[in-house]
């Protein structure tokens, strides 16, 4: 039952972060290879905040959240200006960069030794300790940014979006300034990536540089574009298909030594089978072949 | 200083190799090819296993290695993004599907040889060579006299040769080349074979310079195509260029302050180099929004 609960809080945890990037490469057709990186700095945030200052959980995801805004100005300023594959090698290098310096930051982030002993969330009165009162906090969070990206994409925001997403130039005739749309857009996205990487410091209690590799970002990429981009059931049911698959390897029998790299093969082979033969993913409506 | 510059020298050198392996590929296919990593790795493991298994000199072995990584990337080519190509695939799906190639390559290989750094010259460390007033071990020697040949041949033969021409033909317009007879197919596979030819080449050179890791092909894919991009895309010379540039930069970052920070170096440079001057130093395309 545990095990269950953990796997469900784990799905709720990736929900967030594909339904965050699905507003910006589904709804507005830019793929960022930096979620991870957003992701990360949410954790780190919320947990030093929490370790070293002993600030509670709220305040920390709230702070996450703020510093992955001020982040994501510095990374979408400049990149959200190209097109297409530019901006990928773009948010690549700054997952790069980031990774480089949580891992090599030493007096912040302790590199490669991680942050041991990051509190429990204590929200006002209500202990988080069992993995279920941990479930629900997760599935509210889970819920609280479906619903913003919700919001968002059926508002003339979101209408301007998938103007952009269809004919950029189209939306710029139109007289909308496209680049403050996309970085608003990109801001939300990495805001909802940082309040999952809250949930995600204070659940595991333990965070190091490995959990946000560049690798973590194609992962949460494969889990939008598997499920569907541009549909908002779509990350849901990819991070669902990409959590629970590999599990389901344990039964069958598979070491743990390699079952990391067996997930990853698989999320790899179904990446590039839906490409060659359903590149909108299993429920998209929007399969960026313009 | 002189050390430093040396260092830099070899190291520009390798990035310049790879970036222009890259540039073969990206000229005539327009998408970035990330599974050109795992090529990479391939080759080196491949050099690896034939050293280790089969204990072959490390000549043959490296050949064997640049074989391997030639029909590789062909079958990527042959298996995956002809029939992308085919369903007019644009190059987000391309990329996204290379990047998926590279996972499953890069998991494959840490599964059959481990996750752990392995040396494979397997010979006591050789002493340094007193070279242009530093020091520099005889695989460097390779490093650099070996990429500067191939660099120098492939150029020659892209600028003189009939096939040069066709290649430069679909780089530049793909359909206007298959008015003109050419099997557009069959070019890019050629790329393909070229390309991952040459990638494997800075790979055995590398690992037998600093050993191998399944991650290796990542940074060198990447570090290939931020040199190509400094150059200017569609330039192959600029991509040389560029990489030698980039090899300078990173050894005196690193000798500034400190090896952690050599990565962070490419893409500070590739940052800037997207804002302020996207065409790079001799390319002439645009690859910006219009503005």
């Amino acid at each position: 039952m545990e095990y269950l609960l953990h796997i469900f809080i784990i799905v709720a945890i990736y929900t967030i972060l594909a339904v965050s990037l699905d507003l910006l490469c589904g709804q507005s057709g830019f793929l960022s290879l930096a979620q991870a990186a957003f992701y990360a700095l949410g954790a780190y945030t919320s947990a030093l905040l929490a370790v070293r200052y002993c600030i509670s959980f709220p305040a920390g995801v709230l702070a996450g959240m703020t510093v992955a805004v001020l982040i994501s100005f510095v990374v979408s300023l400049p990149s959200l200006r190209l097109q297409d594959d530019y901006f990928i090698i773009a948010t690549f290098g700054f997952q790069m960069i980031l990774f480089s310096v949580f891992n090599n930051w030493l007096e912040l982030t302790r590199g490669p030794m991680g942050i041991p002993g990051i509190p429990q969330p204590v929200i006002f009165s209500w202990h988080i300790t069992s993995h279920l009162d941990f479930l629900i906090l997760a599935a509210a969070f889970a819920c609280f940014a479906y619903f913003v990206v919700y919001r968002l994409t059926s508002s003339p925001f979101g209408r301007v979006l998938h103007a952009i997403r269809e004919d950029e130039v189209f939306a710029k005739a139109h007289g909308k300034n496209t680049l403050r749309f996309k970085v608003t857009a990109f801001a939300v996205s990495a805001a909802l990536a940082a309040s999952a990487g809250s949930l995600y410091a204070s659940y595991i209690t333990y965070i190091d540089p490995t959990s946000f590799t560049v690798m973590e970002s194609i992962l949460i990429i494969s889990m939008v574009i598997i499920g569907g981009a541009g549909s908002l059931w779509g990350p849901l049911i990819g991070a669902f298909v990409l959590v629970t698959l590999p599990e389901a390897l344990r039964f069958v029998g598979l070491p743990d030594a390699i079952a990391a790299n067996v997930r990853q093969i698989i999320y790899g082979s179904l990446l590039v089978i839906m490409m060659m033969f359903r590149p909108r993913g299993l429920v998209g409506k929007y399969g960026f072949n313009k | 200083m002189n050390q430093i510059l040396l260092n830099g020298l070899v190291l520009g050198v390798y990035y310049a190799l790879i970036a222009l392996s890259v540039s073969v590929i990206y000229t005539p296919t327009r998408f970035f090819h990330f599974a050109h990593g795992a090529v990479f790795t391939s080759a080196a493991y491949c050099c690896l296993a034939c050293r280790s298994a089969l204990g072959l000199p490390f000549w043959l072995a490296a050949l064997l290695g640049v074989a391997a990584a030639g029909l590789l990337g062909m079958g990527l080519e042959f298996g995956v993004y002809r029939q992308l190509r085919k369903s007019r695939s644009n190059a987000l799906v391309m990329l996204l599907a290379s990047l998926g190639l590279y996972v499953v390559l890069q998991n494959a290989i840490s599964l059959t040889f481990g996750d752990d750094t392995k040396s494979l010259s397997g010979q006591e460390v050789a002493e340094g060579i007193q070279f242009l007033g530093g020091k520099i071990t005889p695989i460097q020697l390779w490093i650099l006299f070996g990429s500067a040949a191939s660099i120098v041949l492939v150029l020659a033969l892209f600028k003189f040769t009939g096939f040069g021409k066709t290649m430069r033909a679909v780089a530049s317009d793909s359909n206007l080349a298959r008015i003109q007879g050419i099997k557009v197919d069959s070019v890019i596979l050629a790329a393909f074979a070229l390309g991952s030819v040459l990638v494997g080449l800075a790979a055995v050179l590398h690992a037998g310079d600093v050993g191998v890791t399944p991650t290796m092909g990542l940074n060198a894919m990447i570090g290939g195509a931020v040199a190509m991009i400094l150059g200017g895309v569609g330039n192959h010379f600029g991509a040389v260029v560029g990489g030698i540039l980039l090899g300078f930069a990173q050894q005196l970052v690193a000798w500034e302050f400190g090896n952690q920070w050599q990565d962070t170096t490419v893409f500070l440079i590739l940052i800037v180099f997207l804002v302020l001057r996207p065409q790079g130093l001799f390319g002439t395309v645009f690859k910006k929004a219009a503005a």
